[in-house]
Parts: C-alpha cells; sequence; structure tokens
C-alpha cells in the first residue's frame, strides 16, 4: 500500500520536472510583482525631507560648507531574477529585443538600495545625502561562471551631512 | 578615539564636511576576498526559485564590506591619521565562487 503512495509520489514528482522552469517564472513574476509593490507602498510612506530631490544629490559640493558633521554611508542589495526566468531569457535571446524579467529586477534593486540609503541616512539623523554613487556588478557565487545561480550586487555609497 | 573601536571621519567628498583638512598622508586601501558559505548558498539556491533579494548574499558582502573598511581604517589609525576622505569602494569577481571587496581613500588629518 504505502510502496504504491510512495511510487506515485515519485511518479508525480518526476512528471512535473519538465514544468519546473514554468513553475519557476511564474513564481517569479509573481514574487517579483509583489516586491514592487511593497516597495512602492514603502516610498510612499516614506515621504519626510529626504523625499526632496535637492536633499539627495550627486553634486559633490554644494552646501558642504554649513554642514556641522557628516557620516559615509554605503549599503548593498543582491538580486537576481529565478531560474526559470533565466531559463526561458535563453529563448528571448534568440530574437534579442528587451529582457522583461531582468528589467524589473534590476530596477527593483536599484530603488531597494536608494531606499534603503535614504534609511540609514534618517537612522544616524542626517538631513541631506551628497555625492550618491551607485556601482553595479556580477557576484557569481557558484562554481561555474555561466551557472544560473549568478546575481547582481547593487552598491550604493554616499555622504550625509547632518546640518 | 576610543582604543577598542576606532573612529574616523569619513566621507566620499573631497572633505570633511565642518572641518578643515590640515595634512594629507596619502592612500589607504582595505580589502577582503570571501567565499560563499556552503549552507548559506543552499538557502540562497532555494530563494533563486523565485528572484528577488537574496538576503544570505546581500548579508554575506555586507559583512565583508564592513570588514574592509575596518581594515582600512586601521591603516589610516596606524599613519596617525583622524579622517579618510574620498572613500571609493569597489567589487570584483576574482574566482569562481569568490569575489573581492576592495575600499580606498586617503588619509587625512582634520581639525
Amino acid at each position: 500500500m504505502s510502496v504504491t503512495v510512495s511510487s506515485i509520489i515519485v511518479g508525480v514528482l518526476f512528471a512535473s520536472l519538465p514544468l519546473f522552469p514554468f513553475i519557476s517564472w511564474a513564481m517569479g513574476r509573481w514574487y517579483q510583482s509583489r516586491l514592487m509593490n511593497a516597495l512602492s507602498e514603502k516610498e510612499k510612506l516614506e515621504g519626510g525631507s529626504l523625499q526632496n530631490e535637492n536633499h539627495l544629490s550627486t553634486a559633490s559640493s554644494t552646501v558642504l560648507m554649513s554642514a556641522q558633521a557628516s557620516a559615509l554611508l554605503h549599503v548593498s542589495i543582491c538580486v537576481g531574477p529565478s531560474m526559470g526566468q533565466i531559463f526561458f531569457m535563453w529563448f528571448k535571446s534568440l530574437v534579442g529585443g528587451r529582457l522583461r524579467s531582468y528589467e524589473v529586477v534590476l530596477e527593483y534593486g536599484r530603488r531597494e538600495v536608494l531606499f534603503r540609503l535614504r534609511e540609514q541616512a534618517k537612522a544616524l539623523g542626517c538631513t541631506s545625502i551628497h555625492n550618491v554613487r551607485l556601482e553595479t556588478s556580477v557576484i557569481s557565487f557558484a562554481q561555474n561562471q555561466d551557472s544560473k545561480r549568478s546575481s547582481v550586487e547593487f552598491l550604493a555609497f554616499a555622504t550625509g551631512l547632518i546640518h | 578615539m576610543e582604543s577598542g573601536a576606532i573612529s574616523l571621519f569619513m566621507s566620499n567628498v573631497e572633505t570633511i564636511p565642518g572641518k578643515s583638512i590640515t595634512r594629507s598622508l596619502g592612500l589607504v586601501t582595505g580589502s577582503t576576498v570571501r567565499a560563499k558559505h556552503l549552507g548559506k548558498d543552499i538557502f540562497a539556491g532555494l530563494k533563486n526559485l523565485v528572484g528577488g533579494e537574496l538576503k544570505q548574499y546581500t548579508d554575506l558582502l555586507n559583512e565583508s564590506r564592513n570588514e574592509a573598511l575596518q581594515r582600512m581604517m586601521m591603516q589610516a589609525h596606524g599613519m596617525g591619521a583622524n579622517g579618510i576622505v574620498n572613500i571609493r569602494f569597489a567589487t570584483s569577481s576574482v574566482a569562481a565562487g569568490a569575489s573581492e571587496l576592495f575600499c580606498y581613500g586617503t588619509a587625512v588629518v582634520v581639525e
């Protein structure tokens, strides 16, 4: 009895194996859109003085003299699309064009890292952020370089000023 | 400045805002090369089913980058500096399964 049940389970698992990329793709799409929505909500709730674009700049030499103190801020985040999305990207690359899965993930990563930078600045009591630098790099922790498990790291660093 | 944790004035602009630089002591660097943690990598692999943020890697890189910063601060402290300006970070994959986190800046004396 239990042998048949276990064989059915094994059978179902094997039968669903070809579906794995589809499942992973669908789960990725669903999960990432949820992440994006959550981030949009957080950004809306945030409000405050740091939202003002005058207070977040890439310039290095404005109003530095009036500051009383400063702090170095740095945040990084690793993001990656799901395995299923990477699998289907291969097909997409046959014809070229936009890779939507990557676009979504990268946009999420960059917005999230800037959000965390502002959070960190607020936690330290900074009133403005200057000389923001954004860097992107590919981190491959897997043994073979062209593995499906590489991820993209976003690093943001800046100087927070306390006026 | 305490003996345990070194505290320096740090910024990634040319000056320390609100202070004046009296002396420049030259380049200081700090780096770490980190490999993945097998257990964490398995969890990250599971997370790869849905994509999004890979928290294990984020934590690992943050931890390593803080260590690189610590090393740079130690070096600057050893030179007698009390600040580091123009700090830059760089990340590179040096080998499969490992990445180098590197930071550099100019050690200065400020008052």
